[in-house]
């Protein structure tokens, strides 16, 4: 029995062959453009709502940037995120992802870290803990404390402001932040102003003994952001970070089993047990604009969908300026999404290595979260050179070995190590040479923590933002590295204000705040619809 | 075409192309500068210059104006984006009037298009705008030059007004479509434009050629120059808010924005036309005005700018703009009142007199008759967005 709203469907769930195209569909409550993670969690919320949902995605696969893909003959690797570390864990709970097979094959990883002078520190997974491990100093293992405690609450209080808004004209991430002030103590309202204003490095000095405490925090706090910790703002860049939960603990970071794409597939069964139809290969020309509201929107074979709310989580220069086109948003939305140049990128580099370890500390390390943290004069200098265009000699690298966290995964005599550089300079288009710079100097950071690293790559599969851009169909901006949070904030206001176009919503990338795979936006986005819905409906 | 208020700190105003005809036609020798430009006040009596304009046909220099030319496929699109005049309705030759707006739906300034073929338009505004204009023009197939300096521009007004474009050489050229013709192997264009309400035709030629048309003009008796202060009480007689003095713009230090309807100018900014900047924002605003900006007519010989308006003895605002009628031999004013001020009787409050107050009525000019006309319009609209 094929579905009678949606004759292309079979029963299987697969896409016919496109028929006669040229036709308008009606019945349908909302249309959700975009199959990554946010549009997927939009869809399965607003089918929960009741609303008949369809979700179109431009790529053949759903799941946008984070897809499996082979990195080498018979290894799979996967693209966009290898850690989650923000995932809502409102998202999981509402949704049922859990029930709905998403899985972690290690929560709580510890981290350990790796710095330039050869020193080695371990963090517990959970940071209320970090301060049992391994000090020199008995003072900075007593001021960490203290500091990881005070992170902790902060990062807990502003929670709510790191939420995307999707009201139009309603959010307001200044108010928010207000009014988490006025929540607090006295003195934890100046703690939290101070740590707003100042910037990183500034609160970090001088409260640990000169050491590797310091670096690697700065580097916790640059990692996958544009700004530089000696810059203004960019201690909220660490809250953020600390403010995510992961499996359930603040602040951690957790593989899930099977990789980021599993949170996909998660995603998507919860969208379908909610009825949502959801159409990959459905490619989005044209949003309709009647009067000041959205009508539904044009697909690519000159078809169209019909509804009353539509909810893009695709890039925000897409969504504005080519589907709804820049002669019907306003001229300063319009002004915040042009002006954007963005320096900074990270880089995604899944690497192949012969053999297996034979110690047990590397073993053990091989089921950690490793971190190499550059001194902090080597990070500045990193991230000058990034903004300069040049490829940085000292990366924060991020490194875990899905081989050995996921018995799934496994692998014979062969590993796979999944590693995150940061900052890189951002090339929308980077040519053979850029790549090459790229991926040497990523190896030359590795080699400094796992020497002789680099005899045992079998493959290894870069991947920059340009690339992740493409497998989206976004704009390569869109996957730069954010700049500091209180930019993040107005970017995110801005964009999520929907131009003010009624039955508009949007949570693409822009929406959110920080990095990592997180769902908020989509979230945010679908309650607002639903709101508005019910309203209109009473 | 309005112009802004002066610039009174403008310490080397740049000579307009028309500036050295101006200057040798000015007998009073009195300046002032407009937008960084130089723009005579007075060339040789102001009660002069309003007779010329009102029976015959005054010439005033409009270099000091911003002015584009908008080219591009999308051309259209963008003026009416940027704008609130129906630009992609707009036949060749015609011309009409709009505001512009900032994305929260508050005034930024005043424009009038005109439309001179199928991909080419004249845009003017009283203040120049480069900024706003290259944001508003991303992703959009158009260019916008701005000519301000580049051409000459003369406005004429007046009942004589077809015997200056003859004496211009100008036949074809008529007074409700622009025309644009070659004269002296020089490229020539007229265009019908409105001061505040009051119609006239605006000739923008080369600056090479300024002085050789002037000339021609004033050798034929065509016309009489006109200075800024005679334009001010033709201006306040149509009734046209002068921006940065009867309201301050959007955007500018110190602005308390104004919606187009706080300035009597609703009529130019119709929600029922296509889609412009700032017309969802204006939606939420349009039938609620805070303040209001009313044409009064006062029992006075004169008064002044900042005098406090009252009703029933309260304070509802002050006068921002006024000038000596000769024709209705009153004191004429632009009042910003409050919005809950009602009916057409005001006092002014005023030194010397009994009370220390004069009696003021509203006054029914060429633009609040417009508004009047599209408020009564909409109200029985079936609109569908209300």
């Amino acid at each position: 029995m094929s579905d009678p709203k949606n004759p292309t469907r079979a029963k299987d769930g697969r896409d016919k062959p496109k028929e006669s195209a040229h036709r308008i569909e009606g019945g349908i409550d909302a249309v959700v453009i975009g199959a990554g993670a946010d549009g997927l969690a939009a869809a399965a919320y607003l089918g929960k709502g009741g609303l008949r949902t369809v979700l179109v995605g431009a790529g053949p696969e759903i799941g946008g940037r984070i897809a499996k893909r082979e990195i080498a003959s018979g290894v799979e690797g996967v693209d966009g995120e290898h850690l989650v570390t923000a995932l809502d864990p409102d998202v999981i709970a509402e949704l049922d992802l859990y029930r709905h097979g998403l899985e972690f094959a290690a929560r709580r990883l510890d981290t350990t870290y790796f710095f330039e002078g050869g020193d080695v520190l371990r963090f517990d997974g959970d940071l209320a803990q970090a301060a049992l491990l391994s000090l020199d100093h008995d003072d900075d293992r007593e001021a960490l404390e203290i500091f990881m405690s005070e992170v902790l609450d902060m990062a807990a209080l502003l929670r709510p402001a790191f939420r995307p808004f999707a009201f139009p004209g309603g959010g307001n991430h200044q108010r928010v932040l207000e009014k988490a002030m006025a929540g607090a103590t006295p003195e934890a309202a100046a703690r939290l102003r101070r740590f707003c204003l100042s910037n990183a490095d500034d609160i970090i000095h001088g409260r640990f003994g000169d050491g590797p405490l310091r670096a690697l925090l700065l580097a916790e706090t640059a990692f996958r952001s544009a700004a530089a910790p000696n810059e203004p703002f960019s201690f909220l860049s660490l809250l953020r970070r600390y403010s995510g939960e992961a499996a359930g603990l603040q602040g951690a970071a957790a593989y899930p089993k099977g990789g980021a794409v599993s949170v996909i597939t998660a995603l998507r069964r919860a969208a379908q047990s909610a009825k949502v139809d959801v159409r990959a290969a459905t490619p989005v020309k044209s949003i309709l604009i009647e009067g000041d509201r959205v009508g539904g929107v044009t697909l690519a074979d000159g078809g169209q969908l019909r509804a009353p709310i539509i909810v893009a989580a695709i890039d925000a220069e897409q969504a504005y300026l080519t589907m709804i086109g820049a002669g019907m948003i306003d001229i300063g939305l319009e002004r915040i999404l042009t002006a954007r140049r963005p320096e900074i990128a990270s880089a995604r580099m899944q690497i192949v290595l012969k053999g297996v370890a034979q110690d047990d500390a590397t073993r053990r390390n091989m089921m950690r979260r490793l971190v190499y943290a550059p001194s902090p004069e080597a990070l500045a200098k990193a991230f000058n050179e990034a903004r300069a265009g040049r490829v940085p000699q000292s990366l924060v690298v991020e490194a875990v070995f899905p081989t050995a966290l996921d018995e799934g995964a496994a692998l014979d005599k062969r590993q796979v190590v999944s590693v995150m550089a940061h900052p890189l300079p951002f090339d929308a288009e980077p040519d053979a040479e850029r790549r090459e710079a790229i991926r040497s100097a990523i190896l030359d950071n590795i080699e400094m923590f796992a020497a002789g690293f680099s005899g045992r790559i079998e493959a290894d599969d870069l991947r920059l933002a340009a690339d992740e851009a493409a497998a989206a169909k976004a704009s390569p901006a869109a996957y730069a590295a954010r700049p500091d949070i209180l930019r993040q904030w107005a970017l995110s206001s801005a964009v999520t204000g929907s131009g003010d176009i009624t039955g508009f919503y949007f949570c693409g990338p822009e929406a959110q705040i920080g990095a990592g795979l997180s769902c908020a936006a989509g979230r945010a986005a679908a309650r607002a619809a639903l709101h508005a819905y019910r309203k209109g409906a009473a | 075409m309005i112009f802004p208020a002066e610039d009174f700190f403008a310490d080397a105003p740049r000579p307009t192309p028309l500036y050295a005809a101006v200057a040798s036609a000015s007998e009073a020798n009195l300046w002032t500068a407009v937008n960084g430009w130089t723009a005579a006040r007075v060339y040789s009596s102001v009660s002069g210059e309003y007779e010329t304009a009102k029976s015959a046909a005054a010439l005033a220099d409009l270099g000091p104006l911003a002015r584009y030319a908008v080219r591009g496929k999308e051309a259209a699109e963008f003026l009416g984006r940027l704008t609130t005049a129906p630009a992609l309705s707009l036949q060749v030759g015609e011309s009409a009037r709009g505001l512009m707006l900032n994305d929260q739906g508050y005034v930024i300034d005043l424009a009038e298009v005109s439309r001179l073929s199928d991909d080419l338009f004249l845009l003017t505004a009283p203040t120049p705008h480069a900024r706003h204009i290259a944001l508003g023009r991303r992703g959009l197939d158009v260019v916008a030059e701005d000519i301000s300096g580049q051409v000459a521009a003369l406005g004429v007004f007046g009942p004589q007004t077809a015997g200056v474009l003859a004496a211009a050489g100008l036949k074809s050229a008529s007074e409700t479509l622009a025309a644009s013709g070659v004269l002296r192997g020089v490229e020539t264009a007229a265009r019908p434009v409105q001061f505040g309400a009051m119609p006239g035709v605006e000739l923008i030629f080369p600056k090479e050629e300024a002085l050789t048309i002037w000339e021609r003009i004033i050798r034929r008796g065509a016309g009489a120059p006109i200075g800024l202060d005679a334009l001010e009480i033709l201006r306040l007689e149509a009734g046209g808010p002068r921006p940065g003095l009867d309201f301050t713009p959007a955007g500018k230090p110190g602005a308390s924005p104004r919606t187009p309807e706080e300035i009597g100018l609703a009529h130019l900014a119709p929600l029922d036309r296509g889609w412009f900047n700032g017309r969802r924002a204006l939606r939420h605003l349009a039938g609620k005005p805070r303040r209001r900006l009313i044409s009064l007519s006062i029992d006075a010989e004169q008064s002044a700018p900042g005098a406090a308006v009252l009703q029933d003895g309260k304070p509802v605002g002050r006068i921002t703009s006024c000038a000596w009628s000769p024709v209705r031999k009153r004191v004429i004013a632009f009042a910003d009142v409050d919005a809950a001020s009602h009916g057409n009787d005001y006092e002014i409050s005023a030194a010397g007199a009994p009370e220390g107050r004069i009696p003021a009525k509203r006054l029914e000019t060429a633009e609040s008759g417009l508004a009047r006309v599209f408020a009564g319009v909409q109200g029985t609209s079936t609109d569908f967005r209300r």
